[in-house]
Order: structure tokens, then C-alpha cells, then sequence
């Protein structure tokens, strides 16, 4: 654990099936399970850019949501910056940003920056230095300019960009994204990807998480990536030794840990 | 370190919602003159006509008036609280009020206070069209009395309210609470008619519904002028809800939240 940002050990997840009506009647007591994770195990070095990959249901987005303490484990340990996630929530909660994939995550009816002086508040901004914040944060994510539009006039791009403006508002040192550039056109994808790596990584020495289905954006901005298939990591290395400096694909290797059958556990598709 | 200012940022975002709705504060003002008119004109029929309303001076209007104004605010808890919950889930805003560091009653309390002050003001715009248009009459008003009422009847209904949005937290829809003290509520406990016309059983009923004595006590002190002495048997009773009450709904939440967190639910719908 020592000088990792993150740290897991053990970390298992298992989510309650939903019952039909007829399960209700003939096994009332009877509760199925589908194990979301199996014994997650990883490390992540402070000022990295983390990419984790897999296929859908692998449970990357459990581990995420473990990790931001919106969903509790049910074995195992995980630590952020040294503090528990589950006994510490509180304040594993100051030191972890979440960039949510979810539009639906704004008030739509509010501008940009009402809705970042919303935020603001709840991560306990006095009123100027929250306006100065705002004006930061906006800035850096280049959404000065449209920040008074209303959320809803805005683009997919843009409201991501709001996003990670949103989980950049407290000073945090790990920030967590899922599938940053789903759904965005290719330049405002590699905007947001460049951004990600230089501007959070390089610039701020940040840790970011990085959930991510797009291998080659992962070769080409991650450091550090790890494979998830099955609710367990699979291979875990820096890009550059995993590839020999380029040499192999990341699919490649990706093919030989992830069977190509699609969807990894059916019940988990969608959960959010 | 939850400042006032968190809670008016609550407030203001409601407040911003609302605004961007610009027909909303002129067709629910029509809404509350239509139903107040609707009432006077029923009144017209049957006050003066009834024993039981004598307890309260005898006229229809006045009574079923303030059983409308309050008993409108009261149904922000009820339901309001776990609808909140409700629409936090649907719209996708909950996950992202978790992530901060804000207290989850923080949250609760922040989100309800616009729809209160929203709530209090129709009541109060009710209550001055009755008074301006239709004519009421209230007695020499026991300020005290009615604001220690008013604070009791919104500590019970909180607590209601936070029952509520715990089962919602879970069950996601289908709220017995809301149903139990919502439907049970508005038929039984005094909102349009005193519960002194009820059969026994069913005034048994009504008597341990918190909105009996609320509205009875409010009556009293905002129609029949009666002082702080006779108002005590509903001061006791709303006190007693809510010492009951306050911590059961607390607890009952804390332990909503952490299911809902391990079973991965609290943010579906």
C-alpha cells in the first residue's frame, strides 16, 4: 500500500438478483446473488494515468462506485491515499473527484455555472472563493465562454466538459472517470483525453482513474492499465512494458485475457 | 461547516428551476382562487346548518380554509421529501449530491426548504384571498399558539417525510407512508370536515393521525382566539409524534441508506 494513491485487496462485490413474481411465491426467502467482482487486487502510483478496461459487466463501473464510496463491498479492503472507503466515507469523499458519464447528472434547467455554484456549495465553498473556483475550473475546461448558457442547450462534449469541471471544484488529488469520450465526436474526444493526461497528470500531478472500452486511447494517453474481465483483474502493468514500447498491440493482448463472447454477466448490464 | 449557505444554495437552485418555469406561479395562484371559490360556494350551502361547526364559529369557509392552507404545507413533507428522493433517482442528480461530502440530510433538508417556503406562501396567499375576496373572518389571532403548532406539526411531518423517502430509498415506489398518512390524512383528519362527525371507531382512528390535532389546534388558536392553555392536549400530542417519531425516522434512514448502497440501488429507479 505504501505510495499508492490507490489500493485494493480482495475487493468482492456481489449484487441481489431481482425476483420474478413466481420466485417471490415459491422461494420467498431464497436470495440469489450475481458476483459483480471476484477479488479485485490493484495499485495505482500517485500521479498516473490509470486505465482500466474491459467489457461491459466486467465491473469497472462497481469498482468505481466502490471506490467513491457510492456503493459498499461486500469483502475485501479498499484505501484511498491511505484512508478506508468504507470506514473513513467521509472524508475518502474530500479526496476523490467523480467525473459522472451521466448527463442526467445536471439540473438541466440551470446554466453551467449555476449549476457548478450548486456543487460548489455542497463540497462547502465559501461564497468568493466558490466564484473563484467556478471561474478556474470553467477555464481550464474551456467552457468560459458558454457558461451561462442553460445545461440543456448544451453538446455531449460540452456537458462532459461540465462534468469534469464539476468533480475538478474541491482540490482533489485522484479523480475518477468513466468513459470519458463515450458517444463524443473524434475531436472533442481527443480534447477530452488530451486534457485528462496533460493537463490533470502532467500539469496537476493528479491520479486519474479511467475507465475506458477504446483501447487505442488507452495506448496512446494511459501510463498504467489494468484488464477486468470476469469481476477480476487480469493483467496489470505500464502500458509501454505491456506493449514493448509500442511494439505489440493492447488489443492484442487484451484478446488473450477478454474471450470475445460480448456481454460478461447479463445481470449487470446497465446497472448504474 | 453545512452553512446556511448550503441550505439557500438549495433554495436557489429550486428557485432558478422554478423561475425557468414562467406560467407556473400564475396558473397555481388560479388554481388557489378556483379551489377557495369552489369552497365558499359549498359553504354558502351548509353553514349555520351544522352543530358540530358551531364548535368553530359556525361557518363552513372559515374551517375548511385553514384545513387547505395547512394541511397543503404538510403534504411538502409527506410527500415532497420522498418525492426529492424520487426525482433525484429519475433525473440522475442523486449519485451526483452522494459523491460531495454533504451530509445525506443535509441534502433532504436543503431540498425541502423551497418547497416550504413555496408551500407557506400559497397557504398564506389562501388565506389572504379568503380574507380579501370570500370574506373570512379569524378570531384575535394566538400568534404563539400558532406558530408552536405549526413548528411541532413540521417536526412530525419531517419525520414522516424522512420515513417516507427511506422506504423510497429501497422500494423506489409503491410508499405505504405516503399512502397511510396522505389518503388516511385528508379523509380523517379534520381537513374538510370536523372529525366529530365521524363514527367512534373511525375517530379513534383519526385520533392518531398527527394532522388531527394540528389542524385543531390552528383552528383554535387562528379562529376561536383561545390561549396557549387550551391549546396544550395538541401541543402534548404533536409532541409526543415527534419525539416518537424523530428518531425512528433517523434511524430508519440511516439504515435505508446503507441497504440501498449495498445492493447497488440507490441510484435506480
Amino acid at each position: 500500500m505504501p505510495n499508492n494513491v490507490i489500493w485494493t485487496k480482495n475487493l468482492k462485490k456481489s449484487y441481489p438478483l431481482i425476483k420474478s413474481y413466481r420466485d417471490l411465491i415459491r422461494h420467498p426467502f431464497q436470495r440469489n446473488f450475481i458476483q459483480a467482482l471476484r477479488g479485485i487486487d490493484i495499485a495505482v502510483p500517485p500521479q498516473t494515468c490509470f486505465c482500466l478496461v474491459g467489457p461491459n459487466g466486467a465491473g469497472k463501473t462497481t469498482l468505481i462506485k466502490i471506490l467513491t464510496t457510492l456503493v459498499l463491498p461486500n469483502e475485501g479492503e479498499a484505501f484511498i491515499l491511505g484512508h478506508d472507503v468504507v470506514r473513513e466515507e467521509a472524508l475518502v469523499k474530500r479526496l476523490v473527484g467523480l467525473a459522472i458519464a451521466e448527463e442526467r447528472s445536471f439540473y438541466w434547467r440551470l446554466t453551467g455555472r449555476q449549476n457548478l455554484e450548486f456543487f460548489a456549495a455542497l463540497y462547502g465553498f465559501p461564497h468568493q472563493e466558490a466564484k473563484k473556483r467556478i471561474e478556474e475550473v470553467l477555464e481550464l475546461v474551456g467552457l468560459t465562454r458558454d457558461a451561462d448558457k442553460r445545461f440543456n442547450t448544451y453538446s455531449s462534449g460540452m456537458r462532459q466538459l461540465l462534468g469534469l469541471a464539476r468533480a475538478l471544484l474541491p482540490e482533489v488529488e485522484v479523480i475518477f472517470v468513466d468513459e470519458p469520450t463515450r458517444s463524443l465526436d473524434p475531436q472533442m474526444a481527443e480534447k477530452i483525453r488530451k486534457f485528462l493526461r496533460h493537463e490533470l497528470v502532467d500539469r496537476q500531478g493528479k491520479t486519474v482513474f479511467w475507465a475506458s472500452h477504446n483501447l487505442a486511447e488507452v495506448e496512446a494517453y494511459g501510463q498504467e492499465v489494468a484488464i477486468i474481465s470476469k469481476g477480476k483483474i487480469q493483467l496489470q502493468g505500464r502500458v509501454k512494458d505491456l506493449t514493448d514500447n509500442g511494439q505489440r498491440s493492447l488489443f492484442e493482448i487484451y484478446q488473450q485475457y477478454v474471450q470475445p463472447n460480448g456481454e460478461e454477466l447479463s445481470g449487470l448490464n446497465g446497472r448504474n | 461547516m453545512w452553512t446556511t449557505r448550503t441550505l439557500w444554495l438549495f433554495f436557489k437552485r429550486d428557485l432558478w428551476e422554478a423561475l425557468s418555469y414562467k406560467l407556473n406561479f400564475l396558473f397555481s395562484l388560479f388554481g388557489i382562487l378556483f379551489s377557495s371559490a369552489t369552497f365558499y360556494f359549498i359553504s354558502q350551502l351548509i353553514s349555520g346548518q351544522s352543530e358540530v361547526l358551531s364548535k368553530y364559529g359556525g361557518n363552513y369557509f372559515s374551517f375548511v380554509i385553514i384545513g387547505l392552507a395547512f394541511s397543503g404545507v404538510l403534504n411538502i413533507f409527506q410527500e415532497g421529501l420522498p418525492g426529492i428522493i424520487r426525482s433525484a433517482q429519475l433525473l440522475g442528480t442523486l449519485e451526483a449530491l452522494l459523491i460531495t461530502p454533504t451530509p445525506m440530510a443535509v441534502i433532504l433538508l436543503g431540498s425541502s426548504l423551497y418547497p416550504l417556503v413555496y408551500s407557506v406562501l400559497q397557504s398564506l396567499v389562501q388565506i389572504g384571498l379568503a380574507l380579501v375576496i370570500f370574506g373570512l373572518k379569524l378570531g384575535t389571532v394566538n400568534w404563539l399558539g400558532a406558530i408552536l403548532l405549526f413548528g411541532l406539526t413540521i417536526l412530525t411531518y419531517m419525520s414522516i417525510g424522512i420515513l417516507s423517502a427511506s422506504f423510497i430509498l429501497v422500494f423506489k415506489l409503491g410508499n405505504p407512508f405516503s399512502w397511510a398518512f396522505g389518503s388516511l390524512s385528508a379523509l380523517f383528519g379534520g381537513v374538510f370536515f370536523p372529525v366529530a362527525v365521524l363514527p367512534g371507531w373511525l375517530r379513534w382512528l383519526s385520533s392518531l393521525l398527527p394532522i388531527t390535532y394540528s389542524l385543531e389546534g390552528l383552528r383554535k388558536s387562528l379562529l376561536l382566539s383561545l390561549p396557549l392553555e387550551a391549546l396544550w392536549p395538541e401541543i402534548k400530542a404533536l409532541l409526543i409524534f415527534s419525539f416518537l417519531l424523530g428518531p425512528l425516522s433517523l434511524f430508519v434512514f440511516r439504515v435505508a441508506l446503507k441497504k440501498a448502497k449495498k445492493d447497488g440501488t440507490l441510484t435506480h429507479y
